[in-house]
């Protein structure tokens, strides 16, 4: 059993420029979304103005919600289904547009362009006095701070030991989250996004509410280059390999609570019908890129 | 009593000083834990019957072996005398082995070696580990308060608090009461340190010996009862600790909070109506939440009991009784406990421990968080205009 992994204080910003994740081995293994400013998250705390929420869906009553998150620094999506009822009633019958603590599960979704989102999947969700938000973006910033401090020191000073950083105040997670960054993101403007973070410091002093409105583009969109799957032509085995693989993952959420495929689920079947891991992976790789499948939860697979 | 030359008689030694060095030594121990055993022979499927338990003399602890014990039982408590048991070595700790060659009879409690508290080392609190005895401790009671406890048929009274030092602070507990005072300095020999249920403390018996002295050094209680909060982390890094300060917020409830009920013997929570020592009972409502605090760093569990949850849930145990009747699903009941807590701002204060599920904070005290928002505006300016 391990332990409860902390919830990152981040900013929406910080969440549109996280675009790499760690990815856990064996089961119950954990997965992270890694930011260039050495936030190693698999949960987060945001704090903002959370605006009404919208059935995601044809499914009368609906079973999954979304509402958006507005921080002084742009927008994050932030999602409930059935499967947290009480996280979606909270999202579901709150007023709109209303100050709001939320700490959710972390999840990147590529879509087919190749564009990626990062969604808050809420396990918490609190509609509090402003000062009491203000409050979090005060320690959101103090901690986006802290974390940028430590990846100046590590880049001039790569040799520093855990424990040197550890005798500097530095929390032994945050060092991890800071050596990953600086391994994933080696070419990262941390001066420009210091700089970005200024709008934070009007909100924790009152001076300026929160423009939700002004945000023109709230999908703030990182495009990665990834390699386009070869639009060569399906061999037979392809095909039936391709067919095996969707036949496990139907099955695999046929099974589940949530409705989703858990990919090491899929690849333990795929594994049973000769399907070995490494081929796995790349049929994984190949229906994701074509628009087949969609893992909209880290770990978690749907048919598109 | 027969007499034998002096020469081949070993020196009496203190358990502390029993070593590989010398083979054959004489101690004087107090059976600390026995547990009577047979050993088949191999030769012949026979059985050859052997003691084997811990002998202790306020120095140290060391377990012993005793080959062909005499029949009668040797309880707990009882003081040994061996004279001529041969020292083993085991995983680098020594043994003691009592043969046919042993001498082994009982003794009194006058024969313990004197606790000579120069002789002991002085040790810090962040130093003790389980099970070290034989040391002395320069601390100051940060606090001490009384504490009814019945074992078995006897009822007694144990003194519970917390020393400190420069180092750290641990929990005791004293059999004896030793007039102990909030914010005085002692020095402690004869003390021992047991962790129970994940908590470290230093016990001291009727042997221990508190003497009143200078403090130099030694931390004020009011200064550490109010020390700043701290990085989850590094409290979780740490194994727990005493007097502990962490500021978070409360991210999520673990079951089962809101309304339980406890068994009127033991105070567990039941579990269907069911205690797991004494079976089925009837239960006693009482108030609880499970609070996990985040602070960015790690989370911690905050078991929070009665008085704590209805200050925090707004609501006594009685209104949430009444509301039992009213509520369709108990679950809601503890729904709403959700929806009152998650997303506070609190500062936690208590004893920390750690086990395999992380950190669990027994609260002495539960508060919300003052946060002066323009003092953070401009320290949060400063460090933005100081820039990278």
């Amino acid at each position: 059993m391990g332990r409860r992994e902390p919830a990152w204080r981040v900013t929406t910003a910080e969440l549109a420029l996280a675009v790499e994740q760690e990815r856990g081995q064996g089961d119950r293994a954990t997965s992270y979304l890694l930011s260039p400013f050495g936030a190693r998250m698999n949960r987060a705390v945001v704090a903002g103005t959370l605006a009404a929420a919208e059935a995601v869906g044809r499914e009368q009553p609906s079973s999954f919600w979304r509402a958006r998150l507005t921080d002084p620094l742009g927008t994050v999506s932030v999602t409930a289904g059935a499967f947290q009822p009480s996280a979606m009633a909270q999202l579901r019958t709150a007023p709109a547009e209303r100050p709001a603590i939320v700490v959710g599960k972390l999840h990147l979704f590529r879509g087919r362009d190749g564009v990626a989102e990062v969604s808050l999947r809420v396990e918490a969700l609190r509609s509090v006095p402003e000062a009491e938000e203000r409050a979090t973006v005060a320690e959101t910033l103090r901690q986006t701070l802290d974390r940028l401090d430590l990846l100046e020191r590590l880049e001039h000073e790569p040799s520093a030991t855990d424990a040197t950083l550890r005798g500097l105040g530095f929390p032994s997670p945050w060092i991890r989250g800071a050596r990953e960054a600086l391994r994933r993101y080696p070419e990262t403007d941390r001066a420009g996004f210091r700089a970005s973070l200024r709008p934070l410091l009007g909100h924790v002093a009152g001076l300026a509410r929160i423009a939700t409105s002004a945000v023109a583009d709230p999908r703030v969109s990182i495009h990665v280059d990834r390699p386009r799957a070869p639009a060569a032509e399906l061999t037979e085995v392809d095909r039936q390999e391709t067919a095996t693989f969707l036949d496990a993952v139907d099955q695999a959420a046929t099974g589940s609570e949530d409705g989703y495929a858990d990919v090491r689920e899929v690849l333990r079947r795929l594994e049973a019908r000769g399907v070995a891991g490494g081929r796995a992976e790349e049929l994984l790789g190949r229906l994701e890129e074509g628009g087949l499948l969609e893992e909209p939860i880290v770990g978690k697979l749907r048919r598109a | 009593m027969p007499t034998e030359p002096p020469s081949e008689e070993p020196p009496e030694v203190p358990l502390r000083e029993v070593g590989a060095r010398s083979p054959l030594v004489h101690v004087v121990g107090r059976v600390v834990s026995v547990r009577r055993r047979d050993v088949v022979r191999r030769s012949d499927g026979t059985k050859r019957p052997l003691l084997a338990g811990l002998l202790s003399d306020g120095t140290a602890s060391v377990r012993f072996t005793w080959w062909d014990p005499p029949r009668e039982d040797v309880d707990r408590g009882t003081i040994l005398r061996a004279v001529g048991a041969e020292v083993r070595e085991f995983r680098g700790r020594p043994e003691l082995v009592f043969s046919w060659k042993t001498r082994v009879g009982p003794a009194g409690p006058a024969e313990l070696p004197r606790l000579d508290g120069d002789r002991l080392p002085l040790r810090t609190v962040r130093e003790l580990e389980d099970g070290q005895e034989g040391f002395r401790l320069e601390v100051r009671v940060l606090t001490v308060a009384p504490k009814p406890v019945s074992v078995g048929e006897e009822r007694r009274v144990v003194f519970e608090g917390l020393f400190a030092d420069a180092t750290g602070a641990v929990a005791f507990s004293s059999w004896s009461d030793f007039g102990l005072v909030a914010g005085e300095a002692v020095l402690l020999t004869g003390g021992y340190v047991r962790t129970f249920r994940g908590r470290r403390q230093v016990v001291l018996d009727e042997r221990a010996v508190v003497v009143r002295v200078e403090a130099a050094g030694l931390p004020e209680p009011a200064e550490w009862l109010r020390r700043p909060p701290r990085p989850i982390a590094d409290v979780e890094e740490d194994g727990g600790g005493e007097a502990v300060a962490i500021e978070g917020l409360v991210v999520g409830l673990l079951p089962p909070s809101g309304l339980v009920y406890r068994c009127p013997q033991c105070r567990r929570v039941l579990a269907g109506g069911l205690c797991r020592l004494h079976g089925p009972v009837s239960g006693v409502a009482d108030l609880r939440a499970r609070l996990v605090l985040d602070d960015g760093t790690g989370a911690a569990t905050v078991a929070a009991g009665r008085d704590a949850t209805e200050r925090l849930w707004g609501q006594s145990l009685a209104d949430v009784r009444a509301r039992l009747r009213e509520v369709e699903d108990p679950a809601v009941l503890e729904e709403q406990l959700a929806a009152a807590v998650v997303g506070r701002r609190l500062v936690v204060r208590g004893s920390a421990s750690c086990d395999d599920f992380g950190l669990t904070l027994e609260p002495g005290t539960i508060d919300a968080a003052d946060v002066d928002l323009a003092t953070a505006a401009e320290e949060l300016a400063a460090r933005l205009d100081g820039g990278a």
